[in-house]
């Protein structure tokens, strides 16, 4: 029996059907829980995981390098995201000058007033090199992490924490800043929220979606190819 | 067979960007390279090849799976940052609304006005 239980944990197999299963059930139960933007679908089915991981005393680390078979797939998955971007360029170049003014410095920041209040509070390098991606893409961010090193799973978790609460201090400041313009709440939403953001904008209307993608796109590629780059320059 | 052919560009992209970073020591990361050249190479022919879009849209939704079991490690390092939650949970807290609020700013200010945007006009400094 025990041979069993080991032969199983050993196999990729079990890794990926529970990774997927976990992952279907998120989406079920997110579905269920009438789509509530303060807890994300992939958050469900990562509680789910893990839920099942302690059941089956599967070590973590064991879990991770047979699920790797299929986490493989994300290398492609991101490359992907170049359609998407080049669907969009109508946009770009029509908006090119706001753009121009305000992603750079958005995306500067957003991982700038991080890094700040977190060293300003004594964190160390590991820590802020984990919080610096923070509003970019996971899969982007994932790369970044590549760069300058950090916690994979503190990043990931930072990601999720700071999309969820995007989503709602868009709504709240846009309310005190009395801001109507459906571009500039998706572009907000996008720019800092990453992924969670684009699905809230989505929620506002196609136009607040379509601009949230872009602005999504814009940080994650302008802070991949940035913070590095910087990184390298201050460590 | 065309989900195949495209998914065959995708790697094609991944691999050549994997390439150029390491000869040139650049430091972004391979994917990122990938889908800056995958990017260029669209924009330069200036058409979306159809093998390339069945494959993008059969993958990006999957992103989201893809990221999950590295979510799940959150749950297993809680005693490693054990001491810097406060610190991360102000900077992520903290650092969010400012930088939502600068955003929401900048954007008010630099955006040019919706056609229908004449009453939104007048409350603008």
């Amino acid at each position: 029996m025990s041979d069993l239980h080991a032969s199983l944990l050993n196999t990729p197999i079990l890794a990926i059907a529970l990774t997927l299963a976990a992952y279907l059930g998120g989406i079920y139960l997110f579905e269920r829980m009438g789509r509530p933007s303060w807890c994300p679908a992939v958050l469900i089915g990562a509680v789910i995981t893990a839920a099942s991981l302690w059941l089956l005393r599967y070590e973590y680390v064991d879990y991770q390098r047979n699920v790797a078979w299929l986490t493989l797939l994300l290398g492609p998955a991101t490359v992907a995201l170049a359609v998407p971007l080049y669907q969009q360029r109508q946009h770009i170049f029509a908006l090119w000058k706001p753009i121009l003014c305000c992603v750079p410095l958005a995306a500067v920041l957003a991982a700038l007033y991080a890094v700040l209040i977190a060293w300003l509070l004594g964190a160390p390098p590991l820590v802020l090199a984990s919080l610096a991606p923070k509003s970019v893409t996971a899969p982007l961010a994932m790369g970044i992490m590549e760069q300058i090193g950090g916690s994979l799973s503190l990043m990931l978790g930072g990601l999720l924490i700071t999309g969820v609460l995007t989503t709602i201090f868009v709504s709240l400041l846009a309310r005190l800043l009395k801001i109507t313009d459906k571009r500039i709440l998706g572009f907000a939403l996008g720019v800092n929220g990453h992924a969670i953001g684009i699905v809230r904008a989505f929620e506002l209307g196609p136009t607040a979606g379509a601009f949230a993608s872009l602005g999504m796109s814009l940080t994650g590629v302008f802070t991949a190819l940035l913070l590095p780059l910087v990184w390298r320059l201050l460590v | 067979m065309k989900l195949l052919r495209g998914f065959l560009w995708l790697l094609g992209f991944q691999l050549l960007g994997h390439a150029i970073v390491e000869l040139l020591t650049l430091p972004v990361s391979h994917v990122m390279a990938g889908l800056l050249l995958l990017l260029a190479w669209l924009l330069a022919k200036r058409r979306l090849n159809e093998s390339v879009a069945t494959a993008s849209q059969a993958l990006i939704p999957l992103l989201a799976m893809l990221i999950m079991p590295g979510v799940v490690g959150v749950f297993f390092v809680i005693d490693e940052f054990a001491g810097q939650w406060t610190a991360i949970m102000a900077a992520l807290g903290v650092g969010t609304f400012l930088s939502v609020l600068t955003t929401l700013w900048l954007m008010r200010r630099f955006m040019p006005q919706e056609a229908a945007g004449a009453e939104e006009r007048e409350r603008k400094p």
